[in-house]
Order: structure tokens, then C-alpha cells, then sequence
């Protein structure tokens, strides 16, 4: 017992001498700076500017009509898109992990497409398949789909560029914990559903939520692949990035932009602290594991 | 429930296939699938489990064809190599999972899951998760949640394969005893030939995907239906080109039997291995208890003649009497060179 007591001040001593930690110290502190000066320090100007005419302005702003639906619009596009992708992520990473087939890394590379390429391209790419110039855009468009420049093009354009991260973060937990328990699920009988909500989902919860998070995050964020698709119509296809690009570039109402940037911030930047905690469980699920 | 495999086949690339398996796991017995790994153990099981379907062949179990059967309607209880606990779950629910899937009434499964705790002796452990469990606590509530649902067949993969040697052999016993108990047709598979010898009651031997000989243990140590067997099932050694047992070997004086010189003398505890050097400069060695060596010890270097005694007449009794065994001395050298296999 009095081992403890006086080994903890030796260690606590000792730990400023320590060559370990002394090497690491210049690599942390070049770390932090490059964060810093790469966004820490911009988002403060951004939070700065915002509230630089006082909270009522900022609140003007923010209640105006165009950003309150810009809001609305964007809020309602996650409601959509989350699930949806959700679903197929789940859907996809259960197949990507659990089953062999023919195309299968075909399947798989598809998947990081949006990750890989410029959302722009993608919103360029939905335009030529579903425009009225597009691919399929005539037939859509003599049964009054409207893919483009449209909500329906909205939600498109999200989901394709916010479609890969539940499948990403799933499929390493779903390869990593095997298909064992659900196999003896099945053989104390277990259907697939079942196996599916008792077994499989909350063995990979963690990794879902995140996958989520991320998916959540990025729904409300795009910028580009929305602002080709949506036409940017004011008060109706505007999502809020797309309005706080507007109330910068064309109204040039720059506290009205950065006011919404700041919503914006403030958002993702919750998604970001409940990530780091799912994060933190997560890691903390995978030691149980080994 | 007998177990009853028809020209089964089952082909993945190169190892772990089975190919042409006929055999009858007959009711009650606990039968042990042994093998090298990559003989097609697993599979085996599996494909009984049915989570893995046959290329050809039929699989029945109680005569019922289960060939086609999801492994969700065979009624079957397997034990996965890792356990496969339910992670999320506390070791109760682990175990009244299939009662729940079958919608009992909860009355019935809290009296189930405690009678099944019971029986593994994890009744304290009710709450806790399997992350807070041992491995051989770990196996027993696998076993216990395989046990729950009062399967046809018990089937277990590698049941003792993680665990370590003492816990190993307490398991053994415990399972032996266990199936004594509740008398279900049980299968395991193993790759060690003691535990399958003192588990079993019965043997099937695979290598590469056949089966070689399937039988009871003492039938198939005694009699061994090839080389693969012989060696596989216990210690061998090979004087002219004949695999034998090497406690079938005898010590007899210079002149009689096959020449030899000593070339080392191991002790590991009870037994006594001796390596010697044969006339043809092959190597062979002699295992022999540590009284059979006392009344007739040698020294290395020393010049002996060997012979081999009958293993299958001589009764376990006697091999252990040095006296038995010299009386039984003089066997011409002719014995050396009889095929083992009957």
C-alpha cells in the first residue's frame, strides 16, 4: 500500500524526463498549431464576425424568412436521407461482409465513388441522368417527376453524396465480430429479421451511430452536388449552405452569411461532439472484444 | 436421435471439404469427430448444423431428411469454436434466447434458464456478460443456451480447443459426466486424439475430407484400419517399414529379435522412451513404464535385441509386468514384420 502512495509522485516527477514523452513534445505543438491555423482560429473570426453586430442582428438574420426555410429545407432533406441511407447502408454492408457474389467489388467501389470524386460532379452527373436534357428526364418528366431543380433533386443529390458512411463504418465491426452470433441464432432459431434486430444491430451499434452521425453531418453540408442539382431557387430548393453561399456571393448580406454559417457551425459541431463520444464507446466495445 | 450421413460431399477449393462421407452416429452416443486440421472436421458438424448445405449426399437425423432443412427448424444445439456469446446480452438472456424465439411463456423460460445455469453451474453468473466470463465459463453457457431448447443433436466445434490445459481436462470430465446425465446424441470435433480417446464414446477418423476408420475408441486404437489411423490415434514408431506401437516394442537379450543399439534415454514422469539405433541405421523408439524399465533397465550405447509383443491379445494387465513381457520375450523376429492392420 505505501508502494503506491510514494510511487505516484516519483512517476509524476519523472514524467517531464521522460525521453518519451520530451521527443514528443515539438510533434504536439506543431499539431495543435496546424489545426489551429487551419480551423480553429477561422471558425473564431467566422463566430466573431456573426455576433460582431450584436445578438440582435444575429438573430434578425437567422429568423429572416430565406434562412428560416433554408433551414426547414435542410432539416427536412436530412429527415429524408438519413434513414434511406441508413437502410441501404445496412443493407449493403451486411452484403459486403457476410456474402460472396458475383460484382461484389464492383459493389463496393461504387460505394466510395462520392468519397472519392468532387460532390460537383456527382450533381453534374445526377443532371445529365435526370435533367429535361438528361438521360432519363423526358420519361420522368411526361409522368411530372421533376428530378432537377427540385426538392426530389435535393434529396437526390444529398443522398448520393452521404451514401457511403453507414456501409464504411459498419463493415469493418461486421467483418471484425464474424458471423458466429448469428449463425447460433440461427440454429436456436432465429429468423432473419430477428437475427437482423437481437443480434446483428446492437453488436454494431456503435459503429451505426456513428456511421450516422457521419451521415447526418455530411446530409446537411453539401454544398455542391446540392447547388447543381437544387437551381438554387430562394425559398425553395435553397438549403442552408446553399443560402448562406447566396447571402455571401449574390446579396452580398455577409452578416446574414455568416450568421447562417454560424447555425450551421453549431450543428455540426454537436454531430461532431456526440460522434467523439460514440467514438470514444465504440473503441472502448472493441477492447471488450479483443 | 441417430445421425445418419449418405455419400455427403461437400468441395471448397483445396482443404476443408468432405468428399464421399457415409456414416451412422448412432442415438445417445457422444461420438467425436477427429482429425489433422484441415481433414474436413468442421464441415462435418457444420453440415449436420446445416450451416453448410452438402454438393451431394443426404443428411438425417432420427430418419427425418434434414439435407435441405434451414438450421433454424433442425432443432440442433451448436456450440461455435468461439463460443459465439451474444455479447450484449447477460448470460440469462444468452440462454433464454431460443425459448424466446419460440415464444414461451415467461414463466417458463426463467424456470428454464435457471435450471439450465444450474446444470452448468453458472447460476451466479445470471447477470453478468460475457465479457466478465472465463473461457470455460464461457463454453458452459454456450452449452447451457445450445441445452436450452432441448435439441435433437448437441453439436460442438472445438469445445475444448481455447481453453487452457487444466481447464481443458476439468471441461472433459464435465462433459463426459454432462452427457451421461442428459443422454443427448452429442458430436464434437477435435483435433487431439487424448481428448477424443477419453471423451468419446465413439470415433470417426477424417483425413482429407474421408472418413479413414469411424468406431469405438479402444477398437480403433487396437485395430487400426490403416497407418493413418495407427499414427494418428497414438504414439508409433517404425521398425522396418511397419508403424507399431512403441509400448508394443520389447526389450529382449542380443541374439534374439531385431539388433539394435540404445541411443537415448528419455524419463517423462511414468514413462521411459528409449531411442535406438536399428541395424538398417533407422531410428525407432521403445516407450515403456518406469517399472517395466526398472526390472530390466539398459544403458545407452547398449546392444539389445527388440521384438514386438501381440498388442491385441496381450491385456493391458500384463504389458505393465516386466516379468509378463519377457516371458513373452522370445517372438520370432517374423513378428516385426506382420502388418499391423488386421
Amino acid at each position: 500500500m505505501t508502494d503506491t502512495v510514494t510511487i505516484v509522485p516519483a512517476a509524476r516527477r519523472n514524467r517531464a524526463r521522460d525521453p518519451h514523452r520530451r521527443q514528443l513534445l515539438p510533434l504536439r505543438a506543431a499539431a495543435l498549431l496546424y489545426v489551429a491555423l487551419l480551423v480553429g482560429i477561422p471558425v473564431c473570426f467566422l463566430f466573431g464576425k456573426a455576433f460582431s453586430a450584436g445578438l440582435g442582428t444575429f438573430w434578425n438574420q437567422i429568423t429572416q424568412p430565406g434562412a428560416v426555410s433554408a433551414l426547414e429545407l435542410s432539416a427536412k432533406v436530412a429527415a429524408i436521407v438519413v434513414p434511406v441511407n441508413t437502410i441501404v447502408g445496412v443493407g449493403a454492408g451486411m452484403l459486403l461482409a457476410r456474402r460472396q457474389f458475383v460484382g461484389k467489388r464492383l459493389l463496393d467501389l461504387t460505394f466510395d465513388v462520392p468519397i472519392a470524386i468532387s460532390p460537383i460532379i456527382i450533381g453534374l452527373s445526377l443532371f445529365l441522368a435526370y435533367s429535361k436534357i438528361g438521360a432519363f428526364g423526358p420519361w420522368l418528366f411526361a409522368r411530372g417527376v421533376m428530378l432537377v431543380f427540385s426538392v426530389p433533386g435535393v434529396v437526390l443529390a444529398t443522398m448520393a453524396v452521404s451514401l457511403p458512411y453507414v456501409l464504411r463504418s459498419i463493415v469493418p465491426v461486421l467483418i471484425e465480430i464474424g458471423e458466429s452470433q448469428e449463425q447460433a441464432a440461427r440454429t436456436l432459431g432465429a429468423g432473419m429479421w430477428r437475427r437482423l434486430f437481437t443480434i446483428t444491430l446492437p453488436a454494431i451499434r456503435w459503429a451505426l451511430l456513428y456511421g450516422i452521425a457521419v451521415t447526418l453531418a455530411r446530409s446537411l453540408g453539401e454544398f455542391g452536388a446540392v447547388l447543381v442539382v437544387s437551381g438554387n431557387r430562394a425559398g425553395l430548393t435553397q438549403t442552408l449552405p446553399v443560402y448562406i453561399y447566396s447571402a455571401w456571393d449574390q446579396n452580398f448580406n455577409d452578416v446574414g452569411a455568416f450568421s447562417g454559417a454560424v447555425v450551421l457551425a453549431a450543428i455540426s459541431i454537436s454531430v461532431l461532439i456526440v460522434l467523439s463520444i460514440l467514438r470514444a464507446r465504440e473503441r472502448r466495445l472493441r477492447v471488450d472484444i479483443a | 436421435m441417430s445421425i445418419s450421413l449418405e455419400k455427403v460431399t461437400k468441395r471448397f477449393g483445396v482443404t476443408f471439404g468432405v468428399e464421399d462421407v457415409t456414416t451412422l452416429i448412432p442415438s445417445g452416443s457422444l461420438t467425436a469427430i477427429l482429425g489433422p486440421s484441415g481433414a474436413g472436421k468442421s464441415t462435418l458438424l457444420r453440415l449436420i448444423g446445416g450451416l453448410v448445405t452438402p454438393d451431394a449426399g443426404r443428411i438425417l437425423i432420427d430418419d427425418d431428411d434434414v439435407t435441405f432443412l434451414d438450421p433454424r427448424h433442425r432443432n440442433i444445439g451448436f456450440c461455435f469454436q468461439n463460443y459465439a456469446p451474444f455479447r450484449h446480452m447477460t448470460v440469462a438472456k444468452n440462454v433464454a434466447y431460443g425459448l424466446k424465439v419460440r415464444h414461451r411463456p415467461r414463466a417458463e423460460i426463467a424456470d428454464r434458464v435457471a435450471e439450465m445455469l444450474e446444470l452448468v453451474r453458472l447460476s451466479d453468473f445470471a447477470s453478468r456478460y460475457p465479457a466478465q466470463l472465463s473461457g470455460g465459463e464461457m463454453q458452459r453457457m454456450a452449452l447451457a443456451r445450445a441445452l436450452a431448447i432441448a435439441p435433437r443433436v448437441l453439436l460442438l466445434d472445438e469445445p475444448f480447443g481455447a481453453l487452457d490445459a487444466q481447464v481443458r481436462a476439468e471441461l472433459r470430465t464435465w462433459i463426459k459426466e454432462l452427457h451421461d446425465r442428459i443422454h443427448v446424441t452429442t458430436v464434437l470435433v477435435t483435433h487431439d486424439q487424448n481428448e477424443a480417446m477419453e471423451v468419446a464414446d465413439s470415433l470417426i477418423v477424417l483425413n482429407e475430407g474421408r472418413v479413414e476408420q469411424a468406431g469405438s475408441p479402444t477398437d480403433l486404437y487396437d485395430h487400426p484400419a490403416s497407418e493413418f489411423v495407427l499414427q494418428f490415434l497414438g504414439p508409433s514408431t517404425t521398425i522396418d517399414g511397419v508403424a507399431l506401437r512403441p509400448h508394443d516394442l520389447v526389450i529382449v537379450p542380443t541374439g534374439e529379435g531385431t539388433p539394435a543399439t540404445v541411443t537415448e534415454i528419455s524419463t517423462l514422469g511414468f514413462e521411459i522412451r528409449i531411442a535406438i539405433l536399428l541395424g538398417s541405421g533407422e531410428t525407432a523408439w521403445i516407450q515403456q513404464s518406469r517399472a517395466e524399465f526398472d526390472a530390466q533397465p539398459v544403458t545407452i550405447g547398449q546392444s539389445i535385441g527388440i521384438t514386438r509383443r501381440d498388442a491385441t491379445v496381450s491385456p493391458v494387465g500384463t504389458r505393465l509386468d516386466p516379468r509378463g513381457a519377457a516371458d513373452r520375450a522370445p517372438d520370432s523376429a517374423a513378428a516385426l514384420t506382420q502388418p499391423t492392420t488386421p
